[in-house]
């Protein structure tokens, strides 16, 4: 809200500059935005947060803040003597048809009205405060909004519902009430708005004419021909106006205020104010002739008790009672001695004060935190428990940035769009509600679709492109939300089948974390997003957990990528499982180790793992290792080179002993796998 | 005389031998001298056409200097095939190596290592918890009343669903509730995490974040255990003594409430453009935990007393680099993540 610095000044006694005072209310109340100064008169603005929107947003609430900080209490704390007299209340029936969405209705009839400028003094402190003078009656309704934080409206009296038969007799009849179907209003701001059957409404005996706490309508604004009004006092359920200014998305002053809660006794004070100042600058010789206070259930000021070893313990000070009870009684709460302290008693105005906490706030900001000293935790000397899965994929991170892989984080959201350029489906995929945008009308069910764009992205700058993951993907399966944590990469760059260095990564990487029996099998995609020719899924023993492949060309045209890519998926918790156990030493064998090659001529059909599962069934414990070190293609015969190493850990195996295992292992690979071994 | 000239040999062969530069070319002068048609060889063949007493004379004479000869060409041999031609092995040393790359670790990831090595050093435990969080968590049990402005404080991704209402999480503070319904005080806890707030990106503003959560029950913790351990956070990670000061704020989840400032570490303090000339920098916001929210925990109301505060990593890591616009953290670029 934007106050006017002379005002809080004239108002609080204040003798601070505005940049002391922002400074000040900065660090005890509220944060300063900024200000403007024009002449001697500084605009300032100040952000009230929603559990002080009930008194703060007023000039009057910031003066007794300033006064509380400055340790001092409030003078002239009601500016409006209560209207005495009794007041002709019979000729205006004010009926609140919905006692929980409007709790107190004031209207009051005022005759002899003359619309013309307001006075100077509180134009200017209108201007200084962001809001733009009009006439005075109007501007009387606003100077009370900002003075006290009561939102009034004023309808011209002739409008409302006499069809122009404007008889000394009248008689009006007003309803708080919920809009009926089909209903509908013309507001101030010159729109038409349709309203919903939980629009609360003030209505005459013919239709709505004004959105209550929102908005007055159109047909009864004041003019400069207005002689008479009907000045509106009340107080609406903030949930309500909260819901009916979001409905039609309108916002105002007024709006604002109810939707942070109002005290009802403030409309008391706000009518009897403004009928003052209609009295003093609305015309020569203005009349109440009707007024009608409708308030079924009175608030009351309640009670707190505060205790003062707990206040002292929760701000960790020992700030003296005597203290406490000053900056309390400053800021215009009443204070009893209690057996632990203090019962406090709170005037209706601080709604924001119910529990105990709420004061030691009080005392705490007004003593000033940065008074309160440090104080070392005193507590058991003792490690805390691990997370093992943060430290897991630490480990995993540091391993892929060993093999060259750098790190990226994409959106956990994708649209529409993404879902189609990868083929895949949107079922299953969870939907956002209220999206900002396109792309973030889904939760990701695959890493895949973000990385393919970091992969685009990144290829216009370098020539390779080696990238990983760890996030979370979303799903929904049979009625569930899952989360499900994963780690994703993924390789581009000149190589005809790049699968292959991401594989050899893949392998180092699962050593590396300790995952044992790792096996490949080609696999048939499950989606468009794979080249089907270039997939596999990974096994440890007989426990799938995960896929490793290309990504398919078609897939790759749409994303603009015109190199080969590869990727692979792991589930980190799965993994994390595979890989609990510490390392055991396994002792290095005395005894040599000898190499033997193998060349074969194979069938286009064969594959290289069964090929080595069958060495290595063959030669059992005597194959110590199976290295590829050639593959050779020629006139559609395939031919593979092979080194392998013979030894035993038991013993120094002979010439012949060798001879024999490499005769065993030829001849089964002949006979299982039909190759042909080259001499 | 003989003799004479058999000195005169081996002097020559010495001689000759050390101005060899090769094998080869050691091996003719060897030849040269005691190869077939040798010096010495000649000498040691017409030994027989020498009378006897001369012979006796001679022929050690000439043994002994074949001797030294061939150990000489030995040795020599030796020193030669040690010999290293170093101009051959010369390389230009200012040519590139031979490319090889250590991979970056994103800098979000670099910030949570350090900032949670240093809470880890000060006993706290590292708890996680979903990213996609049930309204109860996000906002009732934190005490956020329903149709109300505090809920604008935070804008917030709905999920659409039937059942109970999702949300992506606006904070990393329902894992304080999640943690507390298993676990008794006393502990210190910190909660690292992906956050979502619904507003449009620009170079200030994103709708993904990344979080960082302190929560510390005990009880009697209070506000001064708060102003020590934040004070002791700050200066380990940025390294250099750092001042935190708060002021006063609202969180429905904590009362009283404190928006917390550090001094600015790049004036430290004395004011300039970064700092706005306060000297001080916003940092995040923290409180003691609102009664309502341990009640809505399972604790008994009014038995425990804790502090929770929360910062983002974000904005933390671009004063620490001066980054420019917080929309590369997600872009994916690695002109971005190459450079940590």
């Amino acid at each position: 809200m934007k106050y006017s610095y002379l005002w809080l000044k004239e108002l609080s006694g204040t003798k601070k500059t505005p940049a002391q005072l922002a400074e000040l209310l900065t660090m005890r109340a509220f944060e300063f935005e900024e200000m403007k100064t024009e002449g001697e008169e500084t605009q300032m603005e100040f952000s009230i947060l929603p559990n002080r929107g009930h008194d703060a947003l007023s000039h009057i609430g910031m003066a007794r803040e300033i006064c509380a900080i400055e340790g001092r209490k409030l003078k002239n704390g009601s500016l409006a003597s209560l209207l005495e007299a009794k007041l002709p209340s019979s000729r205006l029936k004010v009926e609140i048809k919905d006692k929980n969405l409007c709790k107190r209705y004031i209207g009051a009839v005022v005759e002899n009205i003359e619309v013309g400028p307001s006075p100077k003094w509180m134009q200017k402190w209108l201007l200084a405060s962001g809001v733009k003078p009009i006439n005075n009656v109007v501007d009387i309704t606003n100077y009370v909004l900002l003075e006290l934080g009561q939102p009034l409206h004023a309808f011209d009296f002739e409008k409302i519902a006499f069809n122009g038969n404007l008889t000394s007799n009248w008689k009006l009849n007003f309803q708080i009430r919920k809009a009926k179907k089909g209903e509908n209003i013309k507001l101030l701001d010159e729109k038409i708005y349709g309203l919903n059957e939980n629009d609360l409404v003030i209505a005459d005996r013919e239709k709505p004419i004004a959105l209550a706490g929102v908005m007055g309508g159109f047909d009864s604004s004041i003019t400069d021909k207005t002689t008479s009004i009907i000045l509106e006092s009340a107080n609406f359920d903030a949930v309500s106006i909260r819901k009916t200014r979001t409905r039609h998305n309108i916002s105002t002053e007024s709006s604002y205020r109810f939707e942070r809660e109002i005290d009802p006794n403030l409309a008391g004070e706000g009518a009897a104010r403004a009928i003052e100042l209609l009295q003093k600058f609305g015309g020569k010789s203005v009349k109440i002739v009707a007024y009608s206070d409708i308030y079924p259930k009175k608030v009351n000021p309640w009670t707190v008790k505060l205790d003062v070893n707990y206040a002292n313990s929760l701000l960790g000070e020992k700030i003296p009672a005597a203290r406490m009870k000053k900056i309390l009684e400053n800021l215009g709460l009443k204070v009893r001695t209690w057996k632990l302290g203090f019962q406090v008693g709170v005037p209706t105005r601080r709604i924001d004060l119910k529990t105990p906490e709420d004061l030691i706030e009080e005392i705490g900001r007004i003593f000033g935190y940065e008074n309160i000293k440090e104080q070392p935790l005193s507590a058991d000397v003792k490690t805390p428990p691990q997370n093992a899965k943060r430290n897991f994929e630490n480990k995993l991170r540091d391993a892929l940035a060993g093999l060259g892989f750098s790190e990226v984080m994409n959106y956990s959201f994708y649209g529409a769009e993404d879902i189609a350029k990868c083929g895949l489906k949107t079922e299953g995929h969870i939907e956002i509600e209220n999206p900002l945008s396109m792309d973030q009308q889904y939760l990701r069910r695959a890493l895949i679709p973000n990385m393919l764009k970091n992969v685009g992205l990144n290829l216009k700058n370098f020539d390779d492109v080696k990238i990983f993951e760890v996030g979370k993907k979303f799903r929904e399966k049979n009625g569930d939300m899952l989360e499900i944590s994963l780690l994703n990469c993924m390789l581009a760059n000149e190589s005809k089948t790049p699968f292959f260095e991401l594989k050899g990564a893949l392998e180092a990487l699962l050593s590396n974390l300790g995952v044992e029996n790792v096996k490949f099998e080609a696999a048939e995609p499950e989606c468009p997003v794979w080249n089907p020719a270039r997939l596999a899924k990974i096994f440890s023993g007989n426990v799938k957990i995960g896929k490793i492949g290309e990504i398919n060309p078609a897939i790759l045209k749409k994303y603009g990528i015109k190199k080969r890519v590869a990727g692979f998926g792991l589930k980190i918790d799965d993994l994390l499982e595979l890989t609990k156990k510490s390392a055991v030493f396994k002792p290095v064998s005395k005894f040599p180790v000898v190499e033997r090659d193998l060349s074969m001529f194979i069938n286009k059909l064969a594959n290289y793992g069964e090929i080595e599962t069958n060495i290595r069934k063959s030669g059992g414990k005597l194959v110590s290792s199976v290295e590829l070190f050639d593959v050779f293609e020629k006139e559609g015969e395939k031919s593979l080179a092979l080194r392998l190493k013979i030894g035993s850990r038991e013993k120094t195996l002979t010439s012949a002993e060798i001879d024999g295992v490499m005769k065993q292992i030829i001849y089964r690979l002949e006979k299982d796998l039909k190759v042909k071994v080259r001499k | 005389m003989t003799s004479k000239k058999i000195d005169e040999i081996k002097s020559a062969f010495l001689k000759e031998i050390e101005n060899s530069r090769s094998e080869r070319e050691l091996y003719d002068i060897k030849v040269k001298y005691v190869g077939r048609s040798g010096q010495l060889t000649k000498i040691l063949k017409n030994l027989k056409n020498v009378p006897p007493e001369e012979r006796k004379k001679i022929g050690p004479l000439a043994n002994v200097a074949r001797q030294a000869i061939e150990r000489a060409y030995e040795a020599r041999k030796k020193e030669l095939g040690e010999q290293v031609d170093w101009e051959k092995e010369r390389i230009d040393v200012t040519l590139p190596g031979k490319k090889a790359q250590i991979g970056s670790l994103h800098p979000i990831t670099l910030a949570y290592r350090e900032i949670e090595q240093i809470f880890s050093s000060m006993g706290f435990e590292v708890v996680e918890g979903p990213e996609l969080e049930l309204e109860k968590y996000n906002f009732d049990a934190l005490n956020f009343p329903k149709d109300h402005p505090a809920r604008d404080m935070q804008d917030t991704f709905w999920i659409k669903s039937g059942g109970s209402k999702r949300v992506l999480r606006t904070h990393t503070s329902p894992v304080q509730v999640r943690y507390m319904e298993k676990n008794k005080p006393p502990f210190r806890i910190i909660v690292p995490g992906r956050v979502f707030r619904n507003e449009a990106t620009d170079a200030k503003h994103e709708h993904t974040l990344h979080q960082f959560e302190a929560l510390v029950v005990g009880d009697d913790v209070n506000v001064g255990h708060f102003k020590h351990i934040a004070k002791q956070f700050f200066s380990a990670y940025f390294g250099k003594e750092t001042d935190i000061r708060l002021r006063p704020s609202f969180f429905p989840f904590t009362e009283p409430s404190f928006e917390f400032d550090i001094t600015c570490t790049i004036c430290s303090g004395k004011g300039c453009p970064t700092c706005k000339n306060a000297g001080w920098i916003e940092i995040g916001g923290a409180g003691m935990v609102n009664q309502n929210v341990f009640v809505a925990a399972g604790y008994p109301h009014n038995h425990f007393q804790g502090f929770a505060w929360g910062f983002g990593i974000e904005r933390l890591v671009m004063m620490k680099h001066k980054i420019d616009d917080i929309r590369w953290f997600e872009s994916g670029d690695l002109r971005f993540v190459k450079q940590f």
